[in-house]
């Protein structure tokens, strides 16, 4: 092994030895406050971030009539919801896919290399179109980090993304942009 | 002749504070944090009880940090990446050199990560023919400004909508505008492209986890997303102290981070990373590397009274809450971390006696540590480090003659009483007045007024 890594962890060793000021303890009351309706919540949260929420199977045809290139995760959910994918990842105008679950308490959604189709689909497109269901909101970060333990503890994916509205930039004057890098616009629609 | 880091800082700080453009962009930037700070933590069920959980867990992984370190790279190796660790900013950077031309790498795209500022990389991949370009927006202003950043988080808070349309339309060659959308979609169509072609993707991280060997990265644009998904090659230069124990830890830090970075609360993304592609998924980089830095971090973990320092998760709070940061801004510090926190850990990353000096640009009022997230002590900090400047004879005679003759004044009423007397007198004729001169240039100097307070309480004082 390079010497670097002994020499680096022998300096923390050392510098150890000398016990630091403990702080205050926390008491144990919660962090956050309870989220009471998971779903209005989740609506209310992510509606003000400029995500759309796609109500209904006419609503969701009356969306995709705006988009001509599509690509999707291939998972069934969304198969069943938007048919096949018809352009590459670097040439869609949309990009659909599934989800791990939806956050009420800050209106996230969470993605992963395997629920989401890979790293780019969720990112690169200039629309991205989650498809859901109401069964995956739960109510906070906290719920969804035990899910994702529960679900991935024997092999994690190579990459996650807790999604919060759409992509954005305040570095001009504190001044909201969106788009910055990422998709410009981010719809949820729950499939039955 | 060389300045040296305090004339330097003397030099800037002057001229800036007396810039009344530049504190007009500051306040109107920082007044609309605070506003959206003040919503976020409203958010939470007790603020200061948050605190207290994040002190708790970074102390526990300071003060184990062995532990931490050797648990979070075992996780790393695991999952399929390397880990490679670095002593100095030049171990760092050479090991990205020797990995980009390994690689075959022309172009490197790199999301905002203040610990490659710290080393110095985009220098040393230009001067090895590498184009490395910053991909967040304010970063990319900085970049083709050639300039560092203003802010930790906020890179180019000292600039309005007009400076930057003026860096685009003389080294961009873009028409003039107004607006911050078109500024904006300027960079993300020319950002696009390097991203499509890019070889490396660099990040920094803001935590890594170490029970599943995972990097985490807070970002609003997309662009760390892009940088870890399409290039060949994903290298994360990561300090020791980013270390968080558990996966669930984030729960709360990253509601904590971002309430306290920019008041939202959580970033439009934030990422994990544990590894390269594997199998079977369809995308991704074929290798993934961390760099685990020290650079001096093991120097100030050795200092048990500032070891709390390295708690920090860089969120910029006690900038945006500190007086002297808001006059002197933030190119004036001329450290990679700027404000209190910077204040507090460049004696210790870089040379103790050449950045004594920043010390003493606070005005002590405690602010800082009333803001930090992770409850640095950082007010007691900046005091500790006037302290060990004193005991290391960085200070000079002149200061050490004045302070003794002060002392000595101040032991005695009539001592006191004779000095306050000539003071008044020269001030009253206006000879005290050219020692004040680096005070009084700028600003008005009152009157003393011809009876001391000590005089009238004679004459008007209670009598009993």
């Amino acid at each position: 092994m390079e010497p670097a890594r002994d020499n680096i962890l022998d300096r923390v060793r050392a510098a150890l030895r000398v016990e630091a000021h403990r702080p205050l303890a926390p008491t144990s009351a919660p962090i956050f406050p309870a989220v009471s309706d998971p779903e209005a919540r989740f609506r209310e949260e992510f509606v003000a971030l400029k995500g759309q929420i796609i109500e209904n199977a006419e609503a969701l045809r009356m969306f995709l009539k705006g988009f001509t290139k599509i690509t999707t995760d291939g998972s069934e959910l969304v198969g069943k919801a938007v048919g096949e994918a018809n352009a590459s990842v670097h040439e869609c105008d949309l990009g659909v896919t599934g989800c791990d679950c939806l956050v009420a308490q800050t209106g996230s959604i969470i993605v992963s290399t395997l629920s989401a189709g890979g790293r780019a689909l969720s990112v690169l497109p200039p629309t991205h179109l989650v498809i859901a269901r109401r069964q995956q909101i739960v109510p906070d970060l906290a719920n969804a980090m035990a899910l994702l333990r529960k679900r991935y503890n024997k092999r994690w994916p190579s990459a996650l993304s807790v999604i919060t509205g759409p992509s954005r930039t305040a570095d001009i004057e504190k001044i909201l942009v969106m788009g910055a890098h990422g998709p410009k616009q981010l719809a949820v629609y729950f499939a039955e | 002749m060389t300045t040296s880091a305090f004339e330097q800082f003397t030099h800037d700080a002057t001229a800036k504070t007396a810039d009344l453009r530049h504190r007009a962009v500051i306040q109107k930037n920082i007044a609309s944090y605070d506003a959206a700070v003040a919503r976020g933590k409203s958010r939470f069920a007790d603020w200061q009880n948050a605190r207290s959980h994040a002190a708790a867990v970074k102390w526990e992984t300071i003060n184990h940090l062995d532990r931490y370190l050797e648990q979070f790279e075992a996780n790393v190796l695991a999952n399929g990446g390397h880990v490679f660790w670095a002593e100095t900013a030049e171990d760092a950077r050479a090991h990205v050199l020797q990995l980009a031309r390994r690689h075959g790498v022309q172009k490197v795209v790199k999301s905002k990560s203040m610990t490659t500022e710290e080393i110095h990389l985009n220098d040393a991949l230009e001067a090895a023919g590498i184009h490395a370009v910053e991909t967040d927006l304010g970063e990319y202003i900085c970049q083709i400004r050639g300039e560092p950043p203003y802010h930790i988080v906020t890179p180019v808070m000292h600039l309005t909508k007009a400076d930057i349309a003026q860096t685009f339309q003389e080294k961009l060659g873009t028409p003039p505008t107004d607006s911050a959308e078109e500024l904006a979609m300027i960079a993300r169509a020319r950002l696009r492209r390097e991203f499509m072609t890019a070889d490396m993707g660099i990040t920094g991280a803001n935590f890594a986890i170490a029970d599943t060997g995972m990097i985490a990265i807070t970002e609003n644009e997309g662009n760390a997303r892009l940088s870890f998904s399409l290039p060949r090659v994903h290298v994360a230069i990561v300090g020791i102290e980013k270390l968080i124990p558990r996966f669930e830890d984030l729960a709360l830090f990253w509601p904590l981070l971002s309430t306290s970075g920019t008041g939202q609360a959580i970033t439009a993304y934030s990422s994990l990373i544990g590894g390269p592609r594997q199998e079977h998924e369809v995308d991704g980089p074929r290798e993934f590397h961390v760099i685990l830095l020290d650079n001096g971090r093991t120097r100030l973990l050795a200092d048990a009274e500032q070891r709390d320092a390295l708690h920090c998760i860089r969120c910029g709070a006690c900038l945006n809450t500190c007086p002297i940061y808001k006059n002197i801004g933030g190119h004036a510090y001329n450290t990679t971390y700027q404000g209190p926190i910077g204040s507090v850990i460049t004696p210790h990353l870089r040379d103790a006696q050449e950045w004594s000096h920043l010390a003493y640009a606070s005005s002590l009022c405690g602010s800082c540590t009333d803001v930090c997230p992770v409850r640095i002590d950082l007010h007691h900090h900046l005091l500790h480090n006037r302290r060990n400047a004193i005991e290391h004879k960085f200070d000079n005679l002149i200061q050490r003659f004045l302070f003794r003759a002060w002392l000595w004044t101040m032991q005695s009423p009539v001592r006191y009483a004779i000095a306050a007397k000539l003071g008044n007198f020269a001030l009253r004729r206006g000879f005290a007045q050219a020692f004040l001169k680096p005070w009084t240039a700028k600003r008005e100097f009152p009157m003393p007024p011809k009876q001391s307070f000590r005089d009238y309480w004679r004459q008007h004082g209670t009598g009993a």
